[in-house]
């Protein structure tokens, strides 16, 4: 029996209204990620990324088109069902890491499993055990301030993993950091890759989105084959 | 959750601490005016009913108000016999005189009293003592003075055992036997400026008497002065025409003036619960502006799995212990001015208890309520806006 993708989009359509204007972001995209992938998604700005991965990541829904994420479908669900699929199932790392200032490294880790229901106790051993697998464990009870880019992401990893997710969705999760300690964040993907997490990484840079076993283009809102960058 | 909510909420409340102070003064303000104003009023309430207590709840007044002459120093007498539950009656007449000692000359009220009258009275004698039985049968001209009447006409304080003049028409030789407590500030009345002089002395050396000035009839242990009071008066319609007489106890007094104080409190703590209005709208605009500084924070919980509902009650119990602190601030601040003003007027406080839980109740049902529109606003957010509010 062959597994079911753990995201698959069915011609998935996104339009906005700005104004007058109707803005297709998505114009009938198909795509499934196979579990334990590691896949970057890939396109300059305004291709319609970001819209593809609020789409995965449930922040979103879609104009038309069907969306499952690990196995269950979207459609129709209100916002406190999507809230608990996020909750569930992704785990987002995002380019400016988007810690919570006020409490420290730790509380940061516990947030989504005090979303989740989980007892206090175990909150806390299931964070400290995760921030030591991303090497901070000396740092847990630092406020995001007292903390550097590469550390600040760690942190935000940790957390996206920590309640156990279907999907790791980063975005740019490179982006703000410096070129050293980018690739030992990136390399950090690559040991989660091999340990089998699914991971989607959304990212303008090609060579970055080179170095992820598989690629999707996204170019005006749709799939394309090739190099989307060499035309622009 | 809720812990966790509750240790959110006090971490934006100590962030910003001039803020907070602020937005909070308005409830601060409120619940310390209602419950100033509630304790002070319960005080009131006490001081009066207290000094009541003490002058007699258990008597009951007989006022001639006619110039009917059956109400002599006799008349008195034939209460016992017709009336069940009474235990002594007592009467007075008062005139206006002139007291003089050497160069000393003052003018006064002059009571003619029987010896009984100080039984039932809330003044103690400072020197000296009251004038017995004896001293009114055999018309003996002697005086207990007032605390200042004393202190006026003896300068040098040796005014019992001295002789003082009362005139009326004629002067006469009175022996000071005492001299009252002071009574300036009490409730019960103040009798400072008054000489007492016996009620038969008073008949004949000073104004004869047609009728007295009033009846102090003491109620029995065990009888109810309000139903002696009835008595009393299907009595009196027996001897004399209603219009000839007034008749009150004490008892209804203190009803009375309970009521009174009691509605006059509830209305002073209603126009201050009106601030508690206007406190509330400092909460509901401090949240307005926390929900939209924090739209960001609230993006990423989304993001994390946090339901709207999860959001509202984040933000609801902000405001709600927000709200709360106020109240707690308001009610040491209450405290603290209300023994201030009392301490200061002389009464003894009494805490409102009612007063307390009613301000803790009402701080709280503010900040629930005006905390929930900021509430509902911050868990209708959409997520992917929120994430990229800078």
């Amino acid at each position: 029996m062959i597994e079911k993708p753990v995201i698959q989009l069915i011609d998935v359509r996104r339009y906005y209204l700005v104004g007058e204007y109707l803005v297709k972001a998505l114009d009938g995209v198909s795509l499934s990620i196979p579990r334990g992938s590691f896949t970057a998604i890939m396109g300059p700005s305004g291709s319609g990324k970001s819209t593809m991965m609020n789409l995965i990541g449930c922040l979103d829904t879609p104009t038309s088109g069907y969306i499952t994420i690990g196995g269950e479908m979207t459609n129709g669900m209100n916002e406190a069902e999507l809230a608990y699929l996020r909750n569930e199932k992704i785990g987002f790392v995002f380019q400016q890491f988007n810690l919570l200032g006020k409490i420290n490294a730790l509380e940061n880790v516990m947030t989504p499993m005090t979303y989740a229901g989980i007892p206090h106790k175990e909150r806390r051993e299931r964070a400290e055990e995760m921030l030591e697998k991303v090497g901070l464990k000396d740092r847990m009870k630092h406020l995001p301030s007292e903390l550097s880019g590469g550390q600040k992401q760690r942190v935000a990893i940790a957390r996206a993993l920590v309640n156990d997710p279907d999907i790791l969705l980063a975005d740019e999760p490179t982006g703000a950091l410096d070129s050293k300690t980018g690739s030992e964040v990136m390399g950090l993907f690559q040991e989660l890759h091999e340990e089998g997490r699914t991971i989607v990484f959304v990212t303008h840079d090609r060579k970055l989105g080179a170095q992820c076993p598989s690629q999707v283009m996204i170019k005006d809102g749709r799939i394309v084959e090739g190099d989307v960058f060499g035309e622009s | 959750m809720f812990l966790e909510n509750l240790k959110l909420a006090f971490n934006s409340m100590f962030t910003n601490k001039m803020r907070t102070f602020l937005s909070l003064l308005g409830i601060v303000i409120g619940v310390g005016s209602v419950v100033t104003i509630m304790n002070l009023g319960e005080s009131v309430k006490r001081s009066i009913t207290d000094s009541m207590n003490i002058g007699g709840v258990d008597e009951v007044s007989v006022m001639p108000t006619g110039s009917n002459t059956v109400f002599s120093e006799e008349f008195a007498y034939t209460f016992k016999d017709n009336v069940l539950g009474i235990e002594s009656v007592s009467t007075y007449v008062n005139t206006t005189a002139t007291l003089r000692n050497g160069q000393e000359t003052k003018n006064a009220q002059v009571y003619g009293v029987t010896s009984n009258y100080f039984d039932s009275s809330s003044v103690d004698i400072l020197y000296g003592e009251f004038f017995t039985r004896e001293n009114n049968l055999q018309r003996d001209q002697v005086v207990v003075l007032g605390y200042d009447l004393a202190q006026d006409l003896f300068p040098g304080g040796d005014a019992v055992g001295s002789y003082v003049s009362i005139f009326r028409n004629q002067a006469k030789q009175y022996r000071v036997v005492g001299v009252l407590d002071d009574t300036s500030g009490s409730v019960s009345g103040n009798t400072n400026n008054y000489a007492y002089i016996p009620f038969n002395t008073f008949d004949q050396r000073l104004k004869s008497v047609r009728a007295v000035s009033q009846y102090i009839i003491k109620v029995k242990e065990g009888y109810n002065a309000t139903d002696v009071a009835t008595e009393i008066k299907s009595y009196l319609s027996t001897v004399a025409s209603s219009s000839d007489y007034y008749v009150s106890s004490a008892q209804e007094l203190v009803n009375m003036t309970e009521s009174v104080t009691g509605y006059l409190t509830t209305f002073l703590a209603a126009i201050a619960a009106i601030s508690l209005l206007v406190g509330g709208i400092g909460i509901m605009n401090i949240m307005l502006v926390t929900v939209v500084e924090r739209t960001r924070e609230i993006g990423i919980r989304k993001a994390l799995g946090a339901t709207p509902k999860t959001i509202r009650s984040q933000f609801l119990v902000e405001a709600t212990v927000l709200s709360l602190f106020g109240g707690l601030i308001g009610i040491i601040f209450g405290v603290i001015v209300s023994y201030v003003v009392s301490s200061a007027v002389g009464w003894t406080l009494y805490f409102s208890v009612i007063a307390i839980i009613l301000s803790l109740a009402f701080s709280s049902a503010v900040g629930i309520f005006f905390g929930w529109y900021p509430a509902a606003k911050a868990a209708a957010l959409d997520p992917i806006e929120a994430l990229s509010y800078e």
